[in-house]
């Protein structure tokens, strides 16, 4: 048998679908606490997410997700990720990305400014999700 | 004797009101496919999420967690969640009659009710004997995950600040479109799953695989952050979850019911107005013949003098 190395079966979902569930090589996954990797045979670990870029290879290809927040479960064969929301690369649209990144900049603006209407911490974590997804797309070589 | 022009409008009637109920219908079977749909994506989240807070609360101490443990007021508060809207067969009687007989049950405990849905709200409202605590309602039209986080949120609060010794859901579960079943559930505090450990597994094995577990995992495992922030947060998410998913299981069991009900309706209209048309031929013939009779008569008459 050669070449043929252990895989880790993945799990991403999220309350809304069950978007990938996947025999993979590697996994790169932003935690809380800093971004870690995850080959077959890890250490038991659980965490949680921050809003960042997840991705995963298999073989040559590489998936790029954008996640905001969540749980991880590590298990030495299997990672269960539970996310809040998670999108492919493949499927964010960089238009209304932008247009999100720009309103929730606005909004924090106006918030330092004063105004007293505005939910910083939503508008906050609009913001690191619109980067997210900006960043998704980046690596994922998505033009813009 | 109902005359030719009364049960002609009768027919109309029974016949606009068809219209109203099969429009009703139709309107209730595509949100039930889409509720349905909802439904279903959500089932592996729940899945995966039990597993992971299982795992978990079989490795943490049940005192470092509040949600973990009861409260210790003598006070319970349950959930009734009920639609905003009626017609729609005994969806929310079904609910409200199963939550006030296991009210009943509770007898040594003050009980506070949290309503969700117009449909509760107004029953007990009506019912002063039961001490509404909060409400939800009107929400159902646009229901999406936030309003599930606002009434987590409400619940996790008051089972903190409040101590009670426990909260209940009472929902209809969505069995088939034909069928629901209400259900009670207790959210908090979260019973830590015996089965992992159960005894209809031989003893060794448990015993064994316990001490396993236990040893090798507390020791291998890593957290990040601590291990008592992951666990209040991961609780807080299923708490949440567990909010969301009775949500769904509702609203699919409100379109159900309503798109089977107004099916009924639209079978007995259609049979109130084949009964309705029978009779109208009937007195149209008797008046056809009764205006022969007399003219037969009158001819009769005319001829024999």
């Amino acid at each position: 048998m050669q070449e043929q190395t252990e895989k880790l079966s993945l799990a991403i979902v999220t309350p809304t679908e069950q978007l990938v569930f996947e025999q993979v090589d590697e996994l790169r996954v932003p935690g809380t606490e800093g971004d870690f990797e995850v080959f077959p045979e890890h250490t038991p670990f659980l965490t949680s997410l921050r809003p960042g870029v997840l991705s995963y290879r298999i073989g040559a290809k590489i998936q790029y997700f954008a996640v905001s927040g969540g749980f991880v479960e590590v298990i030495p064969d299997r990672v269960i990720i539970l996310a809040q929301t998670a999108e492919s690369s493949d499927s964010i649209s960089v238009d209304r990305a932008k247009k999100a990144k720009e309103r929730a900049k606005r909004r924090l603006e106006s918030a330092n400014k004063g105004d007293r209407e505005i939910d910083v911490e939503r508008a906050e974590t609009a913001l690191l999700r619109a980067v997210a997804r900006l960043s998704a797309c980046t690596l994922a070589g998505k033009k813009f | 004797m109902a005359t030719l022009r009364d049960v002609r409008r009768r027919i109309q009637s029974v016949k606009s009101t068809q219209k109203l109920t099969r429009a009703m219908k139709m309107v209730a079977s595509s949100k039930l496919r889409r509720a349905e749909k909802l439904l279903l994506q959500a089932r592996p989240y729940a899945a995966k999420i039990t597993e992971v807070v299982e795992s978990l609360a079989f490795r943490t101490d049940a005192k470092d967690n509040p949600l973990l443990n009861e409260g210790s007021s003598g006070k319970v508060q349950m959930l009734v969640v009920t639609g905003d809207r009626g017609l729609c067969g005994g969806f929310n009687s079904n609910v409200l009659r199963f939550a006030v007989s296991s009210m009943r049950n509770i007898t040594d405990k003050q009980i506070d009710l949290f309503v969700v849905g117009k449909k509760a709200r107004d029953y007990f409202l009506r019912r002063p004997e039961h001490n509404i605590a909060d409400e939800y309602v009107n929400f159902w039209r646009g229901f999406s995950p936030r309003d599930a986080t606002i009434v987590s949120q409400k619940i996790i609060s008051s089972f903190t600040e409040s101590s009670y010794d426990a909260i209940y859901l009472v929902y209809n579960e969505f069995k088939s479109a034909l069928s629901q079943k209400v259900v009670i559930e207790q959210l908090l505090p979260i019973k830590p799953r015996v089965e992992t450990v159960s005894i209809d597994s031989t003893e060794d094995f448990a015993a064994e695989s316990a001490s396993e577990e236990n040893g090798a995992l507390d020791t291998d495992y890593l957290y990040e952050p601590s291990l008592a922030e992951l666990v209040d947060s991961l609780l807080k998410q299923h708490i949440e979850f567990q909010v969301h998913r009775a949500f769904l299981e509702s609203y699919a069991s409100e379109q159900g019911a309503r798109m089977t009900a107004m099916d009924a309706a639209t079978d007995n209209a259609q049979e109130m107005i084949n009964t309705l048309t029978l009779q109208y031929h009937r007195a149209r013939q008797a008046s056809i013949t009764r205006e022969l009779i007399e003219i037969v008569s009158g001819a009769d008459a005319l001829s024999g003098s």
